[in-house]
Order: C-alpha cells, then structure tokens, then sequence
C-alpha cells in the first residue's frame, strides 16, 4: 500500500516480499527511504530527508511461540506490548523493558537499541536476539542466526542491525530468546539527599548474591532515589527484604512502585534535551550529581545507562558530552528541541571505527537509500 | 614461500635483540606444532610462526601480511575442533603464547582486562578470592586461551543461565586486517555507533585479530548444587528437561549423557555414574533459599517421570568430580573407540528424543556406534561418531554420517554449529543451513573488514563446488589434481 502525505510518499508494506519490492525499486531510482515504526523515537538521531516512508504497521503479528524452546519469533511491527501480552499465556515474555511499550515496535526499539532496568539481570537486545530476518537496500532478503539459543554459525549480522538506526537494512522478523516470568517481584525505594550514602548502598547490592533484577538510581529537586527490585521465588523474598535494610540502616527504605520502573519515560520533554549517557558503574552517582548540579533531571540504571533531561544549551550539552567521553563513557543527544536552533552534533565526534562503519554501511547500502544520515558520522 | 626479505622483516618485527628468545619459528619440525589445531584430520605446514609480545608488534607482522597479500591466523591454546587455528597455504601464524597477561582486574566494576593468550580459567582463578567468576566455561577451559574463545564464541555447560563468550566481552582491541589498531565497545555500555564487537567475536578470525579484551565477570551465587538423575531413556529425560523449563526455572546448567558416554566417562574418571541409558545433571545456583526450593522441584520432576535414581550431590568435592566426568566425555571416547569424530549440533530442545531416534537408526544403518552428549538444556548435541580407523572406509562413512546428523539439525530447524565453530570442517554444511543470499550478506562485512581476503582465508563460508563433486570435508576434485581445473 502506497499514500501520499504532503512531503513524502508512504509505503505500507504487508509481506516481507511486498517490502524487498519497495526496497529495490527505491534503491534502483536512486530515492531515499525513511523507515519508521510507530515513530516513538523518530525524533532521536539525525533528521531524515527523505521522499519516501516505509512504516512496518502492517508487518505485525506472532510468526511463531516455540514456548516449551523458550523462542518466539515476531513480525518488526508488532507493538512491544502485543507481543509481550502474547508470551505472558505460557508464562514468558522477552525480559527487556523498554520505553513506550504499548506504542513502540519490535523493529523500532530493535533498531534503536533501547532497554531499560532489566538488562542488568538479562542482558540487552543483542543478548536477548537470537535471529533476525532483513531486507537490504537492494531488496535482497536475508537471514541471521537462527530459532535456537545456542547457534555460532556465521556473522552475527542482527547484532549489526540491533542498533543501526535502519541505516543498514530493514528489520522484518525477529526470533527472541524468551525468560520465564518471574514468580514473585518486589520493589524497594530508598530516598535520601545524600548521594554517597545511596551510592554505597547500591555498591554493595550489586556485589551481593542476592536475586536483583533492576537497580537503578534518580534525582528529584533536592534528594536521590535509589530502587531496587528483587525476582526471586515467595521463600527468598524475605531474606532480601531483611538483608536490604541490615544494608541500608540509617536511610529511609520503603517498599515502593512498581510505577518508578517507568522513570525514564517521565525524562522526556518536548521544551529540553533528552540524552542518554553512558559509563562504568562506579561512575554512576558522581555522575548523576553531575547532572544534578547542571539544573538536569535523570534516571540512571545499573547497567551504566542514564537518560537525562537538560536544557537545551548547546555549549552546555558539549561542556558535559567532554566530560563523559573523558571518563570512558558516551553523550549522545537524543532529542532537541525543535524550537531551539543549533542543536549540537547528536552522536559526538569522537566515534571509534568510524572509518569501518562507515565501509560497512557502504558495502550494505552503497546508494546511501536508508535512513541516510540518520547515524553516527552521517551515515 | 616467503622469501627471504619478507622473513627478516617479521624477524624484526617480533624480536627484540634477544636470539634465544627468538619470536619467529622457521624450522620444519617446530612448525610442525602448528600445522593442525584440536581437528587433527586438516594439516598445513605454516611458512612461519611469529610470536609477538604487544599489539605493535602484532601490528607490525599484519602490515606485512598486508603489504604483500599473505595469509594469516591467529592461534591461542590450539584446542579448537573446527580447523579454525589451521594455516593457510603459503600463510603465517601469530602464536599468542607470549602475549597472556592479566592487564588489570577492577572488581567495583566488575571487569577485567586481558591479553589474548591468558587461559580462561586463570580468570576465575585471578578473581575467586573477591567472590567473582569468568562464566563461559568451555570443556577446555583449564587450556583453552580468551583470544580464542573470542574467535569462536565459546559456550560451556553453564551458557545456559550466563549465556556465551559474546555476552562477557565488553570490548575489544582489534588489529585490522589492514594493520589499523581500533576499539570496538568500552568499559561503559552501548558505545554509539555500529556493534563492531558483537559481530567480531564469534567471527572465526576472518576479520582480524583481537589483542586485549575487557571482560565482564560475574558475582559466585550463594549456593550451588547439582542432582543426577538416571533415567531407563532418553525421552524420559528429555521430557525432564521440558518441564523444568516450563515450571520456570532457569538451572546454571543441564546436561544430558547416554549410556556409551557414562560409561566412557566413568571408565575415565570414575564420577560414580549409575549405569543407565540417560543421565541426566542439573546445576541448580543463586541464593539459599531459591535454590532449596527448587532442588525440591527438580526431584519432585526426575521421578515423575520415571528416574530411578535420584542424587544430590552432598559436597563441593562430589559436585566437582560429576562434573570432572561431563567435561572429559569426549577424551573418555579413547577409551570405548579408537577413532571417533566429535560433531556439534544444535536442535530446539523439544526435537530432541525424535533426532536422537533418527540419530540411532542412522547409525545402525552404517553398522556405527554413536555416543550423545548434550547441553540439553538449550539443544546443543555432540554426537561422537566412533569408528575404526583400521578399517578400509570406515573413516569416510564416520565422517558421512557425522554430515548427515548435522544437515538433520539444520531440517530440524537448528543449527550446525553451538560452540565448536565453523572453521574449515563445517565450510561446506554453511551453505546448508543458509542461503545463498544469507551468504552473499555476511560476505559484505568480510569485505568491509578485509577487502584482501588474508585474515583466516577460506574459512566459514563454504567454497565453491565442481561439479558432481560430493558433500561432505573437502577433498581435491580429479580435475584439480590433474591441474585442469582449479578453485577461485
């Protein structure tokens, strides 16, 4: 299915073969190719400039739900929620949660490689991906991986695509590893406005051996918080509750929400910068104070992941991407807002292997037909 | 062959003044040490072996790999079962046996950085004291070097829960095939760009050659306990492993052996293995109490389904020679055979009692003996074809029905390859399990990576075939040995 909207003509392919069709004819007229998913980050990275739109809308759907194999493999527009609604009947899911579930896609949080606080206890996408099926520039239709968990045949092409903005290929299918749904959760919150006290708190959960699946750290206006959520069978909960407060004597631990696993979707603010910086561990707090102290609002996760709302300075936002990169970490501007001019350069200047990547996305798309300078160094 | 210029120009490249410690290996007899790795059926002499010291200097044998087009391979332990450390005709290989230093170790962050060469149980050794442990624990762990279960993306028994070498390494020190020194991944998550370390590690040595690597180590669980369980069959004890799973739990490892292993492997070590026709191992790890639990559970599901003997293993020491015995089920092989071939299958895990049925009736069919062992628990198998080498064509129909279990994985909708690699023995099963275009895709990163096609050469990727030439482990067509004819 083909549309029109004022800028740019919309394709709605219903069939992989339907979009290598899209695809080939595009990349043979020489016409660049936006692909979008439900458009939830459509804002992050670099602005497309494109005559054509492939949304995945009607690319949706369970292929298949290997339950007692622990796969699944699901079409890349399926909504994360759909899917995940689907997986819950045998008591499974894809343990990966990432923003916007009800709206985003599969392919869409793929190719962007979003996760959030359960990565610390199952890994990101390219942990959890165990095949992927694309369609290239040309409209040539690959395979990678395969359905089983335990495969190291060939190039692990998907790991390529998790995270390429669509600037190599477009994401059709994808086979999941699954987990079981944990038996029993609970979540804790420990608030207090001194970050270093928190901060050893969090350092001795995560060197504890106790069955932690998402820690991670925020500010408020004056305090920080940090929340820690135990998956663990009835018996064991218990004895994490007791060792948590023994850990965590002289600070306030209340039993908390399961709504503040959603804090990083309250980051985002059309009127500020969104960016999502990255570093070692034992950078968190001293980082999140960093950007505490900068008038910025943040949520920063175990795995060494923050989302973080700023103003929308320029000189400001490279001031701090200087620093972070100085410490071994990653500033990258998600979102700017539209009202405000000169918007920094959103991924950094100083990319590793830039010179490869920029030979891979050659050798893939050499017509530059998808999502072109969407990605780092203007691919 | 090299000649002369080229072999003075490694010859500085890795020396450093000291003769006696010479970093360059010409003579026949050593080089003889590096014409086969752990698949001993594939021998090529190398022209040279270099044995760097730092990543200069490996820069420095890769740019005059470079500059005159000559095929290279790096090698760690040697423990492979693919080919994947074999040389290359007219090629080098790049020995990391002197480069096997632990760099650094930074426990708050649970990292650790090393060389190539360092042996992956010396990391959990280097960390145990601080209540850490390297997980990917392939059989050879005790040998087998980091740089080389990087190449191969190696598993282990305990891949299950802590998933594969891919998932332990955060970044990597590359040498290009070109000679550019670069750094895929950091020591924080998600560097922006391309995932240039998840698609190298696992890649064979055919995009180049690693030469430090950041590991992510992972914190000793509270407890840990293993039970055996012996089942009158296989399907019985795979049946095991599904409900397990379906009840939830995620065990650090479940294995499976039949009755030809167990009883090599008891004639090896002697792990006290009931005699039986599946026994089954499971790993059960995290805190007391979970674990308590679900040791009940498991019990509770072995005899359920009809296990006879159930066994908690009651001390460290009797887990660890359990164990001791899984992990030399393969060498055990010496012992009941004296030939076999060791293949390394992957099937969903419900397909299991339906291949190793087929399995059976195909090796009857060829008046062979095929002894199972199983990661079970994520469906990896390996198949041991035993045979007699002795035999006029027996090894041809070993190694045929080691093809034909493999292409039945792949019809079962698995893969021909969990840990061991594809190497230079699997080349031709690759075009198997993909397609055409699935191959033309892959080969668009090795041009990216190594447009001169000198990094670990006709590996991976399956080589073109003549004409009514049979599958299976490539032999010289006639045409070719005739000189009529030849591979391009």
């Amino acid at each position: 299915m083909v549309t029109s909207t004022t800028t740019q003509d919309v394709m709605s392919p219903e069939s992989v073969q339907q979009a290598a069709e899209y695809l080939r004819h595009a990349n043979e007229q020489r016409l660049a190719i936006e692909i979008v998913g439900a458009g939830t980050k459509r804002g992050w990275g670099n602005t497309v400039v494109s005559p054509l739109l492939l949304n995945t809308k009607r690319l949706v759907g369970i292929r298949e739900h290997s339950w007692q194999d622990l796969t699944a493999t699901v079409a890349a527009g399926t909504p994360w929620s759909t899917m995940q609604e689907a997986l819950a009947v045998h008591g499974q899911c894809v343990a990966l949660d990432p923003l916007w579930p009800a709206k985003a896609t599969v392919g869409g949080i793929v190719a962007t490689n979003d996760s959030g606080s359960l990565r610390l206890r199952y890994g990101s996408l390219r942990d959890l991906i165990i095949g992927m099926t694309v369609v290239l520039a040309d409209g040539t239709i690959a395979k990678s991986g395969g359905k089983v968990v335990k495969n190291v045949a060939g190039y692990d092409i998907h790991k390529l695509m998790t995270g390429a903005f669509g600037t190599l290929g477009l994401i059709t299918e994808v086979t999941f590893r699954l987990h079981p749904l944990p038996k029993s959760v609970a979540t804790w919150t420990i608030t207090s406005n001194d970050i270093a006290a928190l901060d050893r708190v969090r350092d001795q959960i995560s060197d504890s051996t106790m069955s932690v699946e998402a820690l991670q750290l925020r500010n408020h206006k004056d305090r920080f918080s940090l929340d820690v959520k135990f998956a663990t069978l009835p018996d064991a909960l218990g004895d994490h509750s007791r060792r948590l407060h023994a850990l965590a004597t002289s600070l306030d631990v209340a039993s908390g929400d399961e709504v503040v696993w959603l804090s990083r979707e309250n980051i985002f603010c059309a009127e500020r910068a969104t960016a999502k910086i990255t570093m070692s561990p034992t950078k968190i707090s001293t980082s999140l104070a960093k950007i505490q102290a900068a008038g910025g609002s943040a949520v920063v996760q175990q795995s060494g992941i923050m989302m973080a709302s700023l103003e929308a300075d320029s000189a400001n936002i490279l001031g701090l991407r200087k620093l972070f990169e100085d410490i071994g970490g990653s500033f990258t501007v998600l979102q700017w807002p539209e009202s405000v001019a000169h918007s920094p350069e959103r991924w950094g200047d100083t990319i590793k292997g830039l010179p490869l990547m920029k030979e891979i996305k050659r050798q893939f798309d050499p017509n530059r037909t998808l999502n072109p300078g969407r990605f780092v160094g203007g691919i | 062959m090299l000649n002369s210029s080229i072999l003075d120009a490694l010859r500085s490249a890795v020396d450093q003044g000291d003769q006696e410690q010479s970093g360059l290996i010409t003579s026949i007899n050593q080089l003889q040490t590096y014409e086969c790795d752990g698949l001993t059926n594939f021998r090529t002499l190398p022209e040279a072996v270099v044995l760097p010291r730092s990543t200069s200097q490996v820069q420095a044998i890769v740019r005059i790999c470079a500059e005159h087009g000559i095929p290279f391979v790096a090698r760690g332990a040697g423990t492979g079962l693919s080919g994947g450390a074999l040389p290359a005709t007219g090629g080098i290989v790049i020995s990391f046996a002197r480069m096997n230093r632990i760099l650094s170790i930074d426990i708050p962050n649970q990292q650790v950085v090393v060389e190539p060469g360092v042996i992956n149980s010396h990391v959990t050794d280097a960390v145990a004291s601080h209540g850490y442990f390297y997980a990917p624990d392939p059989s050879s762990q005790s040998v087998c070097t980091l740089g080389g279960n990087v190449a191969e993306n190696s598993g282990g028994a305990h891949c299950l829960k802590y998933g594969f070498t891919t998932t332990h390494i955060l970044a990597l020190e590359v040498v290009l095939p070109n000679g550019e020194v670069v750094e895929f991944g950091s020591s924080a998550p998600d560097s922006p760009g391309y995932d240039l370390r998840g698609v190298f590690v696992g890649s064979e040595g055919t995009l180049g050659v690693a030469t430090k690597m950041t590991l992510r180590i992972v914190k000793r669980p509270e407890a840990v306990q293993v039970v055996l369980a012996a089942f009158d069959s296989i399907t019985a004890a795979a049946q095991t492993v599904s409900d397990v799973i379906a009840a939830g739990m995620l065990p650090a490892a479940l294995e499976m052996m039949d009755r030809l292993s167990a009883q090599a492997a008891e004639a090896a070590v002697h792990p006290n293995y009931p005699v039986c026709e599946a026994l089954l191992l499971v790993e059960l790890d995290g805190p007391e109490a979970e674990v308590r639990a679900q040791i009940l559970e498991v019990e509770h599901l072995c005899k359920q389904n009809g296990a006879w003997e159930v066994r908690l293993a009651q001390t460290a020491k009797e887990r660890a020679l359990i164990w001791k015995g899984r992990k030399a089920a393969f060498a055990a092989m010496g012992r009941i055979s004296p030939n076999y071939i060791v293949q390394d299958g992957v099937i969903p895990r419900t397909a299991l009692p339906v291949v190793l049925e087929s399995i059976e009736r195909m090796a009857a069919e060829v008046h062979l003996r095929v002894a199972n062992v199983f990661h079970a628990g994520d469906g990896n198998l390996h198949p041991m074809v035993l045979y007699d080498q002795s035999i006029p064509g027996q090894e041809e129909i070993a190694l045929d029905l080691s093809y034909r279990i493999l292409h039945l994985c792949v019809d079962k909708g698995g893969s021909i390859t969990g840990e061991h690699g594809v190497g230079k023995e699997k080349q031709q099963a690759m075009g198997y399990m993909f397609s055409e275009p699935d191959l033309e895709t892959m080969q668009l990163v090795r041009h990216a990576f190594d447009p001169q096609n000198i990094a670990n050469p006709d590996k991976l990727f399956p080589r073109p075939r003549l004409c009514a030439e049979k599958t299976g482990p490539y032999t010289p067509h006639p045409l070719e040995v005739a000189g009529t004819a030849e591979f391009f």
